[in-house]
């Protein structure tokens, strides 16, 4: 199991709108942040929050009306790359299943072995019982 | 040491994986350098990268030195992790709002 960060909900509004917020800049930035963003497999972007570094993505992955993947890279170029994927499915009576998954984190131990080192208990000792660390290729 | 030196520490999967070693058991270069191959000098530049990032410490004895994971190092990773578990969450909040208020 990986330390992916999974956000599901289910929302009123119809799948064609939600796209539209999803991938029309002016309204990306008004709920995510400022950015360059174009729907194009490729085009490399650039969000800038607030607070904090530019976090740098490219348009990995669209299909038109459901699916988003852009890459995640935050601060410089020694930080590991995570990937953000949105996708939406139709659901009945017209709103929209929404997912977010942030993947690609360099950590993939089991949630169990986080959860010990949280309780500040030494990995070693959750290594024995999980049978050893995952890490992402 | 900071954050960026743990995430730059853990970019390089050799490193990933002699830290991992290191989690299972102490060890000197030579049993270290034994599970890889890569050669002994390459070995001891990702512990030296490790170490300065806080992941692994040193024990000397007389004039060997042995080598074990620290993973309260990986601290960083746990608390980058838990701050987009909190991120993303309120800014699909901040979506729904905003679809509330877009046109059709």
């Amino acid at each position: 199991m990986s330390e992916d960060v999974i956000v599901d909900c289910d929302l009123a509004e119809p799948p064609e709108k939600v796209w539209r917020a999803l991938t029309v800049p002016d309204l990306l930035a008004a709920w995510l942040m400022p950015n360059d963003f174009e729907p194009k497999v490729g085009h490399d972007f650039t969000f800038r929050p607030e607070r904090g570094p530019d976090i740098a993505c490219e348009v990995l992955d669209i299909e038109e009306g459901s699916l988003i993947r852009y890459s995640w890279r935050e601060g410089d170029d020694d930080r590991i790359d995570s990937v953000v994927t949105v996708s939406l499915t139709p659901l009945q009576g017209g709103g929209t299943h929404l997912r977010l998954v942030h993947t690609g984190f360099p950590l993939r131990a089991s949630r169990a072995t986080l959860a010990l080192m949280r309780a500040g208990r030494s990995l070693v000792t959750s290594m024995a019982m999980n049978g050893g660390l995952r890490w992402a290729a | 040491m900071t954050d960026t030196d743990v995430f730059r520490a853990l970019a390089d999967p050799t490193r990933r994986a002699v830290l991992e070693r290191l989690m299972a058991a102490e060890m000197n270069v030579s049993e270290l350098t034994a599970n890889f191959a890569v050669s002994q000098p390459a070995i001891s530049q990702h512990l030296a990268v490790l170490r300065q990032a806080g992941l692994v410490t040193e024990r000397r004895e007389g004039r060997r030195a042995f080598y074990r994971a620290d993973t309260a190092g990986l601290q960083p990773l746990v608390d980058w992790v838990d701050r987009y578990r909190r991120f993303w969450p309120d800014r699909i909040d901040r979506l729904k709002t905003l679809l509330k208020e877009m046109d059709q």
